[in-house]
């Protein structure tokens, strides 16, 4: 059967039976569920947040600013001044800001040379990196840290290898002693920023190839054939053609993976040193863990959800600037 | 000479891509209680274990597999209205809607977690799996949004007039028309979720609060008692899963399209 005839079959059995009942309904309805699900959920984080903990309870509705307070100077502020949790969050941004920029610098060269595969080539590089995006959290971090951990993986690679004596031998072991990256004996990748750092651009690496796919793929090839002929070399072309008709999906991209690894858990907990742990740790620690104090949590999640909304607007205001030029 | 440099660069990054989970899925071939890497006395007993013998991780699977199916499909229900509203109308209400629906996706996940945790506390299904299932949907429908409008966008409007200008009313067009063009991609969407929810991690953790365990939750709590063959085993299951579900979505649909390429060339 054609679609015309499925029409004309469906037009006369059913006159007009819908009213515009479903139709005036749909959009209510649509709009209770979605405030319900989407919304609900981070108003109570922020009505939390200025909630009140109650020792040996749990905590209770008030209206109090301490939460914030403690945040910003500590509990014992004025006598006593503490930027713990500013640096948490400092931690939460350093890491973010390093591994998002390190993934799509990386990830912009292999996506310029997928899009310029056949479809089907494509297709199954697609499935391949598709695959590793959807990868759990969890599996990637075992897989890491099977890799970089002491007794097996790289060190141990390193020191059978002899790696490890010829890295002495021409006086860069203490170097990587001095970045934290070696114990006398052999190198050591955990617990440093170094394993943090990878692990997180590891997660967002497919990710960036996704998001800066379309825009690569739609980008004008006869305007680099043309440079070419002019005789412009790869990098010039690079420099002059591709780099600013892709500067925005760039910088959005880096944007949005940084934003998103704001809340990375697992890896942090995993491979950065305690002392050096982020503000998403501390969520955690408040809300399920040890400390059992809701509303402090909850005010460490506003403050990462309003560092996020800020830079998400900060980088859309640039980019309305950008384009207006 | 700048071409064989580029095809050793793709190389290299599939080679990083691919170390990590090489390393674990070769440590599943263990024969004793550590991971070993390359494994010793190398044996398949661990995949016994995980899908059969141990109730630990076949009960955890199960949860895994009902979370998951039952997040693609309500994502999928909840994301099709609010796709449709949006290109029929394009009214600000739906262009609101759409927004909203998306904003769980787009926070970082754990403050969504921490809100839906209060939130499941005040309904009372924190720690039941429903909860979860809904959880998932919830965090997880922006992405059928996605490509139900890409396969709505890609329906010829003259079909749509054509309809029109047979009498067809709405709901006829819809079922004739725009349902059966639209399949391919609401299936995409469903398979993205639930390969998603499979995977995902924080917002479970904080919406389960302990009540029942998903595989990757399964895992977490085990990594405190350091590795076993039998989480790698679980990590080739869930990376055999996905090479499926995306070669499925590139065999049959136009994965190209689908993450946004341009249409005119090929």
């Amino acid at each position: 059967m054609t679609a015309v005839e499925r029409i004309e079959a469906d037009t006369a059995q059913r006159p007009a039976r819908e009213g515009p009942g479903l139709r005036r309904i749909l959009p209510w309805f649509l709009t209770g569920l979605i405030t319900l699900l989407c919304v609900v959920p981070f108003l109570l984080v922020i009505a939390i947040s200025f909630g009140r903990k109650i020792e040996g309870a749990a905590w209770t509705w008030d209206f109090t600013l301490a939460n914030y307070q403690r945040f910003f100077v500590g509990a014992l502020w004025p006598d006593d001044v503490t930027f713990l949790y500013l640096q948490q969050l400092g931690f939460s941004f350093w890491y973010a800001v390093i591994a998002s920029l390190l993934a799509v610098l990386t990830a912009l060269p292999f996506t310029l040379l997928l899009t310029r595969l056949s479809r089907r080539a494509q297709a199954a590089w697609l499935v391949f990196i598709l695959s590793s995006l959807s990868l759990s959290e969890v599996f990637i971090v075992m897989g890491w840290d099977i890799l970089l951990s002491n007794n097996s993986g790289l060190p141990a690679l390193f020191k059978s290898t002899g790696l490890t004596l010829w890295l002495k031998d021409v006086g860069w072991f203490q170097t990587l002693r001095d970045w934290g990256l070696a114990s006398p004996r052999n190198v050591k990748f955990k617990t440093s920023q170094f394993a943090t750092i990878l692990t997180m651009s590891y997660l967002v690496w497919p990710y960036a190839v996704i998001l800066l796919y379309p825009a690569l793929s739609r980008l004008d090839r006869s305007q680099s054939e043309a440079a070419r002929t002019m005789g412009a070399g790869g990098w010039t072309v690079a420099r002059t053609v591709i780099l600013p008709a892709i500067r925005l999906p760039l910088f959005g991209s880096t944007l949005l993976l940084f934003v998103f690894l704001l809340g990375t858990y697992v890896a942090v907990t995993v491979f950065a040193a305690p002392a050096q742990h982020t503000t998403a740790v501390a969520i955690y620690t408040n809300i399920r863990g040890a400390n059992l104090n809701a509303p402090f949590g909850a005010t460490q999640a506003v403050i990462l959800l309003i560092s996020a909304g800020l830079c998400l607007g900060l980088g859309h205001r640039l980019n309305k600037w950008a384009e207006a030029r | 000479m700048m071409r064989s440099l580029g095809h050793l660069y793709m190389a290299l990054c599939a080679v990083l891509l691919a170390l990590p989970i090489a390393v674990v899925c070769g440590a599943a071939l263990n024969g004793g209680r550590s991971m070993f890497f390359p494994p010793r006395d190398p044996t398949l007993a661990r995949f016994g274990e995980f899908f059969v013998s141990e109730p630990v991780w076949t009960q955890a699977l199960l949860n895994s597999v009902i979370v998951a199916v039952g997040a693609a499909m309500l994502a999928v229900l909840l994301a099709w209205p609010v796709a449709y509203l949006l290109w029929s109308t394009g009214s600000k209400l739906s262009r609101t809607l759409a927004a909203l629906g998306s904003m769980p996706f787009a926070v970082p996940p754990i403050v969504f977690g921490v809100g839906l945790g209060f939130f499941w506390g005040f309904l009372g299904g924190l720690g039941t799996i429903w909860a979860g299932v809904v959880s998932h949907a919830v965090l997880l429908m922006a992405l059928p949004m996605v490509t139900i409008s890409i396969g709505l966008q890609s329906i010829d409007r003259s079909h749509l007039d054509a309809a029109a200008t047979m009498g067809a009313t709405e709901a006829v067009t819809f079922r004739t028309v725009i349902l059966p063009q639209t399949i391919p991609y609401t299936i995409s969407g469903f398979f993205f979720v639930l390969v998603l929810s499979f995977n995902e991690f924080i917002v479970m953790f904080f919406v389960s609060a302990s009540g029942f365990a998903t595989v990757t939750l399964q895992i977490f709590n085990s990594l405190r008692n350091g590795y076993t063959p039998t989480m790698a085993v679980a990590a080739i299951t869930f990376i055999g899963v996905s090479v499926l579900v995306f070669s499925a979505v590139a065999r049959w649909g136009d994965l190209p399209r689908l993450m946004g390429a341009d249409q005119s060339r090929n």
